[in-house]
């Protein structure tokens, strides 16, 4: 080669080289995504925040969508299914009537929305657990808290699917509570009683770690997890568990000791019962101080809400309200008193009724225990959706006039007594009356109403069809007096199951405007002594204080009391009858999660007689 | 003029070209010299000539006689007999008189020849015979350099510059034979003819001798594996606006449909079949050694295209290894050559008119539909008042215009030993029959090569394109995307000019535009007149602007002997942007609707570096070697920016300024980004033995970002046994090429989009986003929604190949047979998890298996070459057979995204339509929950009962039983005519114009007019379409009565096209030379001008049976008899764009 070109020659070569060199680095074949984002987020402080906050967001799965309406009441002593499911049973309504009878399978589309929605959740805690501790920048007591919050979560995701579905794998295809880091086909359920041991003793673990590490001062604008919810949900899980085949001889006095720290501790954690029953509802209420936890959700902000479709009855809209409301639209005698969905009244979606056991037998006592009147409307008002100045509201009015009626004049009545109904029919009146005996059973179709559900009513949601947004209270400071009642009970110390109990009757006998006297002369009548209590009076307790809060199915199911007192107060439960063991117990699991394990066996992992 | 090789003649023009002629102007002047001072004594005057010379050489005088008159002389200059001086004097006198004059007491004599032509020759000469003529190729240009033979002898000559020669043979009985490298040879018996003109055919497989293989050129008669070329004559023989178009028909094996009837609509390309479920089926494409990435092939004018080579088995596509699997383009483009530079111009212009409109119901046909059926809307007032009067609208002709194509294209080449240039730019616009649709591209490219030194070659090659399409998004709803991701707004045009009532008026009492000539029903309402988008072009665009630079440089050292080290460095920068406005109250947003803009900026940017190094050796005369070893990396980043507003203040904004709007209206935002990198290593060894026994091994290593565990290996064999060139073959004249081949390889596809294997957290549960609040304070949460997979793998395919070349009769016949097996494992397919992994969703795993195999023809023949007449053919036949032979785990069939194990992939799942129920048959109609008039479906399973999940199979698919294409191509003279037939025979279409709730053409409701089917009344029993009826009336219609309906949109999709006719004259040299042109062809090109065949069209009332694009475009829902979304969706016949014909007339001038 002549010398003339072996400069270029030499120069080319040299460029070559360099390129090789810096194409052979390492990291020219690794991925830096700029949209996407990966598990490396929940390093950066803003990132671990960020899924600490889907954590939270994913109970809006498990409280109050429609499906999850099925799982936690229907079929219960309190609950049957509602005039919808009852006309039209496909689609969702199916779901209510196959819940409401037990004679649902794995294929009801209900059962799927704890099941599906919990396990991402926990996985998610998992990788937060796991993330959290290396996560540079944000100061060790933060990162404490947001642990501490972690392991709430999963907790409480664990604790709705141990209840429904029986024991369930800790190990997502990683190992025990570790974040899942392999596409796993399996499932690991080979034994479930095996499972539910490790399940109570991991839920357990989670919330001690949360009941020492996050803050301990309620905070008075939001529903933060704080200790207090911890201590109030461990209670609860110790509880459980004594009723459970994993129970431990210590869990009941463990159970007293959590409940008792909480309520011993009050002004510690900022916490405290309302003094009025109806006031814990109260919307504009929300931040009060006996709300331990709460899945929040802001009236009127659907996207917040994550509610996309606002008028659905998917698998995200709140329906803690909607689906227990009757058809106070429907004419009688081809009048209709309250004109459209007036927002004041819930859309009336009708999917779930009270039994009568609830509304005549377990509130026996309308007068004395206010518990009643704050946990259902039974008064309507005439009322229109339209607004003043339109023909159609013009209409309306006029409606009202021709049958001698003004506006905000009583619709429809529901009295307290049979009694008291037909008095008022014996007198006349221009609105409806209906009296207990008529009001919607799936016995008595007279008339399609029944006492509606208020607690958690959202008047301030954009459209009448738009599902509501205010938080929706899972842990409050009521049901940890009747939890230590409970752990009280069991170590056979009834005085104090009775004195914790009378705190919460003694705020039952409270009303706006009563003097003192009349309180204590309420109290007087429904109060209790050591001699009252036992696990039947408990459950009457725990539903006249928590009728409808996404509570009682899994109360009468780990107690073992869903057998004997659903076939006693609710005559809808036609397949539970002669199941005294087994199948019903626990839910079956979903059809898809059994569809999708790799094992030509994979029916073996079904709960049993599904 | 004619020159006898043996004779240096004279020439008197002075604007004479090639170099040979040069030398022979040297060796004239130098005699001229001599005679100078005589010159001006040949005088001529109307043929006749004046002369007076004293003692001149005959030669001299011969060459003062042309110089001065419109005679050529040709004489052996060697002749001692011409150096004789003579003395001549005349006055006036013709040309034959005066040369019997001079030659009288010569030896010599002459023979006059047309046009002026003089032979002078000796006379012994004079009594052999004499032949003389002009050899051409077939577009009738001359050959230079033809070597003519008189058989059996060694007596020979070759053509001149211009084509002529003159020999002379031993007697009338001898044979002429004419052969010229790239040309198929010619034998001519002599007879009585003095003048033989002959016209040569290009003999494809010796012209393409050197073809391109990836990293290098190889010799044809030693490649081993499955390639097939494409020539540029060939791709011209279809001016389109894109190379895929140009492509169909051409190659067997490539298979290529359309996907969209708009100008500048990409198209469907596959090579041997489908392989991947979730990835891309496309093959790579490779345009000068450099992978064209993610962008549309529009990007490239058809003119810079030379040819085009498809690698089809993985012995050939093994050097691309990961990206190997689905086949591989090489497209090469044209380079400049030494020798005198020249510009050519190439350009047509043609009118584009609608080939076949929609067959629709007329007004009369319409109100009887109608009335025939049980919808219950009523008549509007002006359709009553039309049906008084007798008035009718024909919405098709009063939408469709006609549109036109025009291409220019500048082109200069040359260049000397040392460098080399082809410098060109162009221009390509084509418009639509519909209003606002319309193509354009800008080009501008350069390739300049040059030596530095004797061992260095540097080049740089350039490609630019701007191209704008207006109006394919708003047509197909269905974005032309090309790797950016978001969907623009949608909206069919040709939805209500077929639908509308053809009892409506278009225009008012007062001749404005009626603006909602909808209708009878609440949908139907805001239906705004289709006139709008004509009259009313300011309130709507619909803009796609690209532009595009595709750059090599390359180095090449010339080490030692035969190994060679080449750079290449690629770079490529592509932006892209989608425009859309849409008025208020406008034909696309109803009163209540603001005004809406989107404009959607995406970029993509990448550069590859290859290092090639490549040795080629014979050792002892028999044992060639070539090796190429490669090192390359290559880089791609692509990102896209969308911003959309609602509200826009004023129409003349349009997307300019999104901020000219209400600041409270709804605002979209959204971005992507992806980039990936691969780095290779590549050693392929190529053998032959006497070229003979031929080897090719091949390995090639990939490293991938995309992947965990990013290396893999792809190795490749093939063996070629060339048995022509055995010894015991030699006397076998017939076979004059007779190859054997075979390979085995393994590929892949690149199936796995760039972050896969990272695993994910996501904001998003589908479209909601995860929010939280605590209090007030509203948070956004981030949860895992992909688990990370370092397991992630590509999908491998193994083929095997075998190939069988021939030529008979010297190549006159030549051709290929192909016959494959590929069996593709691995592959990727959405599974889903159990729940009780923690991962919602869909993931995706390497566990399917598909094959393809097949069989491809090609064969190309002279049919006829008699004279100047010429008749030759290229034929390819192919087909392929897929088949689904694993999904995951035991899984038969995955209805929802169409799988079916044992079945093509792209096998439509659904009811068996048998006919329609008659009035004779009542009683098995209603056993079955029907009614005469209603269709008949199979009862798969026997049970009595017609139910959606069980009387479902796969009844038909896409795939073609065979297809293939045939070019003809006859010259004479100076003329040529070439015909393109693509044919596809086998395989259902599916038309959403006949599936009443898909495409809503055919719904018969009474809401809107539809295609002209032929329905069923109690007095017409046909057994085609059911009796007009609403699609939810429960009452008459059984359940899911709109999904049987489906069926009634399945149809054979055979057909025969003509895809181009063109006819060409190439204007003689001797007409233009005078202009200063050194050629000029003009042609005439009819595109599209007619189906031969296609019982969709002519049975079925159908317009073309070929696809018009993808998934739901022009259609509605979620049909799940197809698959809709993905990389893969069924390719379906929509409301779309009508077939069009177009045209062109064109010329080509070279300078």
């Amino acid at each position: 080669m002549k010398t003339k070109y072996c400069k270029p020659v030499i120069i080319l070569m040299t460029l070559t080289l360099l390129m090789v060199a810096l194409c052979c680095s390492d990291n020219y074949l690794e991925e830096e995504p700029k949209t996407i984002f990966t598990t490396a987020y929940f390093e950066k402080p803003q990132g671990i925040e960020d899924a600490v906050y889907a954590a939270y967001a994913f109970m809006r799965y498990i409280y109050t969508p429609n499906a999850s309406t099925a799982l936690f009441h229907e079929g219960t002593d309190e609950w049957t299914y509602g005039e919808q499911p009852r006309n039209n049973s496909s689609g969702d309504n199916l779901q209510h009537k196959e819940c409401g009878e037990y004679s649902l399978t794995s294929g009801n589309a209900a059962i799927p929305q704890i099941w599906n929605n919990s396990l991402p959740a926990i996985n998610l805690c998992n990788g937060i657990i796991e993330f959290a501790p290396n996560t540079e920048g944000i100061n060790e007591n933060r990162k404490l808290e947001l642990l501490g919050e972690a392991h709430f979560l999963r907790a409480l995701y664990y604790f709705n699917l141990v209840t429904q579905y029986g024991g369930v794998p800790l190990d997502l295809g990683s190992g025990d509570l570790k974040l899942n880091t392999t596409p796993f086909f399996g499932f690991n359920r080979d034994n479930p009683a095996e499972l539910l041991i490790k399940n109570y003793q991991a839920m357990i673990d989670d919330l001690i770690f949360a009941s020492e590490n996050l803050p301990t001062m309620k905070n008075p604008d939001n529903h933060r997890l704080t200790k207090a919810a911890a201590l109030h949900m461990l209670a609860k899980v110790y509880v459980m568990r004594h009723y459970t085949p994993a129970a431990q001889s210590t869990d009941v006095q463990n159970a007293y000791d959590a409940a008792m720290k909480l309520i011993e501790n009050q002004e510690m954690y900022g916490v405290a019962l309302q003094q009025n029953f109806a006031d814990i509802f109260k919307q504009g209420n929300e931040y009060n101080t006996e709300i331990l936890y709460a899945v929040e959700r802001i009236p009127g902000d659907n996207t917040n809400n994550m509610q996309t479709d606002p008028s659905g009855i998917g698998g995200l809209e709140n329906h803690c309200s909607s689906n227990f409301t009757p058809n106070y639209q429907q004419p009688i005698g081809g009048l209709t008193l309250i004109d459209g969905r007036p927002l004041q009244y819930n859309r009336p979606l009708r999917k779930i009724a009270p039994t009568k056991w609830l509304t005549m037998t377990c509130f026996a006592d309308k007068d004395n225990d206010s518990r009643y009147h704050a946990t259902f409307r039974t008064l309507f008002r005439t009322a229109s959706v339209n607004t003043p100045g339109t023909q159609a509201y013009d209409d309306y009015i006029q409606l009202l006039h021709d049958n001698g009626l003004e506006y905000g004049d009583t619709a429809w009545y529901l009295p307290d007594t049979q009694e008291e109904a037909n008095a008022i029919f014996a007198r006349g009146v221009k609105y409806f009356v209906v009296g207990p005996d008529n009001w919607y059973t799936n016995q008595d179709l007279t008339y399609m109403m029944h006492p509606a559900l208020t607690k958690n009513n959202d008047s301030l949601r954009v459209a009448f069809n738009d599902a509501p947004g205010r938080p929706y209270p899972v842990c409050r400071l009521g049901e940890t007096y009747l939890l230590a009642a409970e752990a009280a009970m069991l170590l056979n110390n009834n005085d104090k199951a009775a004195e914790l109990i009378n705190v919460i009757k003694r705020r039952a006998a409270y009303t706006p405007g009563a003097t003192e006297q009349q309180v204590n002369e309420r109290y007087a009548i429904i109060a209790v002594s050591a001699g009252d209590i036992n696990l039947d009076f408990i459950l009457d307790e725990r539903s006249r204080e928590l009728a409808g809060e996404w509570v009682r199915w899994s109360d009468l199911a780990v107690r073992g009391k869903l057998y004997e007192r659903a076939i006693k107060y609710n005559p809808d439960v036609t397949g539970l009858i002669g199941e005294t063991t087994g199948k019903y117990y626990i839910r079956p699991l979903p059809q898809s999660q059994i569809d999708a394990i790799n094992d030509p066996d994979r029916e073996k992992y079904q709960n049993p007689g599904y | 003029m004619r020159i006898y090789n043996y004779y240096y003649a004279s020439y008197r023009r002075k604007k004479t070209k090639p170099t040979l002629i040069k030398v022979m102007k040297l060796a004239l002047l130098l005699s001229m010299v001599t005679m100078l001072n005589i010159s001006a004594m040949v005088t001529s005057h109307d043929k006749k000539l004046s002369i007076l010379v004293d003692n001149v050489q005959l030669r001299n005088l011969f060459l003062e006689i042309e110089n001065n008159s419109e005679y050529v002389f040709f004489f052996n200059t060697q002749d001692a007999q011409l150096d004789e001086k003579v003395s001549f004097s005349t006055r006036d006198e013709g040309i034959e008189s005066i040369l019997k004059a001079l030659l009288l007491k010569t030896p010599l004599d002459y023979i006059m020849l047309e046009g002026n032509f003089v032979v002078i020759k000796s006379k012994a000469e004079m009594q052999q015979n004499v032949i003389t003529g002009k050899v051409v190729d077939s577009e009738g240009r001359p050959l230079l350099g033809v070597n003519i033979i008189e058989k059996g002898t060694t007596n020979g000559t070759t053509t001149n510059e211009n084509g002529d020669y003159s020999i002379s043979v031993s007697s009338r009985d001898a044979v002429l034979v004419f052969s010229y490298i790239g040309y198929l040879s010619e034998e001519m018996q002599v007879g009585a003819q003095m003048i033989i003109d002959v016209s040569l055919i290009e003999d494809i497989e010796l012209l393409q001798e050197i073809i391109v293989v990836g990293y290098g050129t190889m010799k044809k008669s030693d490649v081993t594996g499955a390639i097939v070329s494409v020539n540029e004559k060939s791709l011209n023989e279809v001016p389109s606006a894109n190379l895929q178009l140009a492509l169909q028909g051409k190659a067997a094996g490539l298979e290529i449909q359309r996907i969209g009837t708009a100008p500048g609509s990409d198209a469907h390309i596959r090579v041997r079949g489908d392989r991947s479920i979730t990835g891309s089926n496309n093959p790579l494409f490779i345009l000068d050694g450099i992978p064209f990435e993610g962008g549309s092939l529009n990007d490239i004018d058809q003119n810079a295209i030379s040819s085009v080579e498809v690698l089809k088995d993985a012995s050939a596509t093994a050097i691309y290894g990961s990206r190997g699997a689905n086949g591989v383009v090489l497209i090469t483009t044209k380079r400049g050559k030494s020798g005198e530079s020249s510009i050519s111009y190439n350009s047509y212009y043609g009118i584009v008119k609608v080939a076949r409109p929609y067959k629709m119901f007329d007004a009369e046909g319409y109100a009887a539909m109608r009335d025939a059926g049980t919808g219950s809307w009523g008549y509007m007032e002006q359709e009553l008042e039309s049906m008084k009067t007798g008035r009718s609208t024909n919405w098709q002709n009063l939408m469709y215009e006609d549109g036109y194509v025009t291409d220019h294209n500048l082109m200069a080449l040359g260049g000397t030993e040392m460098t080399q240039f082809n410098i060109g730019g162009g221009y390509f616009k084509e418009t639509s029959i519909l209003p606002g649709q319309d193509f354009t591209r800008y080009s501008l490219r350069a390739n300049v090569n040059t030596k530095v030194g004797k061992r260095i070659n540097i080049g740089l090659n350039t490609l630019n394109s701007v191209n704008v399409a207006n109006g394919i998004q708003f047509i197909n709803e269905q974005p032309n995307t090309s790797g950016f991701s978001n969907t623009p707004f949608g909206g069919s045009i040709m939805f209500p000019i077929l639908t509308l009532s053809p009892l409506m008026p278009a225009y008012d009492s007062d001749g404005n535009i009626l603006i909602r000539p909808g209708g009878n029903s609440e949908d139907r309402e805001n239906q705004y007149n289709p006139l709008l988008l004509k009259e009313n072009t300011n309130e709507w665009v619909d803009r796609t602007r690209r532009l595009r630079t595709f750059n090599t440089l390359y180095a090449e050292v010339d080490l030692i002997n035969g190994l060679k080290y080449k750079l290449n460095l690629g770079l490529d920068y592509r932006q892209q942007e989608f425009n859309q406005y849409q008025g208020r109250d406008s034909y696309f947003r109803t009163r209540d609707q603001s005004a809406r803009a989107r404009v959607n900026n995406g970029d993509g940017w990448g550069y590859t570096i290859e290092n090639l190094l490549t040795y080629q050796n014979v050792f002892a005369d028999k044992h060639n070697i070539n090796v190429t070893a490669l090192f390359s990396a290559q880089e791609d980043h692509v990102h896209n920016t969308l911003v959309g507003k609602e509200g826009i203040t004023a129409d003349f904004i349009e997307f300019y300024d999104l901020n000219q709007s209400d600041p409270e209206a709804t605002l979209t935002l959204s971005g992507n980004e992806s980039s990936w990198a691969i780095l290779s290593y590549m050693l392929r060894i190529n053998y032959n033995f006497n070229d003979r026994y031929l080897i090719t091994l091949t390995g090639r290593a990939d490293g991938s970002s995309r992947l965990a565990q990013k290396w893999h290996y792809y190795p490749a064999v093939s063996l070629g046994w060339n048995i022509h060139n055995e010894g015991f073959m030699k006397n076998l004249e017939i076979l004059s090429i007779f190859k054997l081949r075979a390979g085995y390889g393994e590929t892949s596809n690149q199936s796995v989009d760039p972050y896969s294997t990272l695993g994910g957290v996501s904001n998003y549960i589908g479209a909601t986003a995860v929010r939280y609040n605590y209090g007030e304070q509203r948070v956004s949460g981030y949860y895992i929604n992909k688990i990370p997979d370092r397991s992630l793998d590509w999908e491998y395919t193994r083929t095997v190949n075998a190939g069988l070349d021939f030529g008979l009769l010297k190549n006159r016949i030549s051709g290929t047979v192909e016959f494959y097996y590929a069996k593709t494992r691995n592959i990727l397919y959405n599974v889903t998890l159990p729940i009780s992994s923690g991962i919602s969703g869909q993931f995706l795993s390497n566990v399917g298996e598909m094959e393809n195999k097949g069989f491809e023809f090609t064969i190309s023949s002279v049919n006829i070459r008699s004279g100047s007449f010429t008749w030759s053919t290229d034929l390819n036949l192919f087909l392929n057979r897929n088949k689904i032979l694993k999904l995951y785990r035991d899984i038969e069939r995955d209805v929802q995204n169409q799988l079916h194990v044992g079945h093509p992939f792209n096998s439509i799942f659904d009811y068996e339509k048998i006919g329609i129920w008659q009035l004779n048959e009542l009683d098995s109609a209603q056993a079955y929950r029907q009614l005469p008039g209603q269709l008949k479906i199979k009862d798969q399973n026997n049970d009595h009962r017609i139910i959606y999940g069980e009387d479902r199979k796969v009844i038909g698919s896409g795939e073609a039983k065979i297809q293939g294409g045939i070019t003809n191509r006859f010259t004479y003279k100076g003329f040529d005519l070439s015909a393109v037939i693509y044919a596809r025979f086998g395989g259902t279409l599916v038309s959403y114009l006949h599936q009443p709730t898909r495409g809503y053409v055919t719904i018969m409701d009474g809401r809107r007019n539809g295609l002209e089917v032929d329905y069923w009344t109690p007095e017409n029993p046909t057994n085609w379409f059911t009796l007009p009826q609403e699609a939810n009336d429960f009452k008459i219609t059984p359940p899911n009565a709109a999904t049987s309906w489906q069926t009634l949109g399945y149809y054979d999709a055979s057909f025969v096209k003509v895809r181009s006719i063109n006819f060409g004259y190439t204007v003689p040299q001797k007409y233009i030379s005078k202009i200063r042109i050194n050629a000029l062809r003009i042609y005439f090109t009819a595109q599209n001008p007619f189906l031969l065949y296609a019982p969709y069209v002519t049975k079925w009332n159908g317009v073309d049976p070929e696809p018009t694009g993808t998934g739901t475009i022009g259609g509605v829902g979620q049909p799940d008899n197809l698959r809709i979304s993905g990389n893969n969706p069924a390719l379906v016949i929509g409301p779309s764009t009508p077939p069009t014909r177009s045209f062109l007339i064109g010329l080509n001038i070279t300078l």
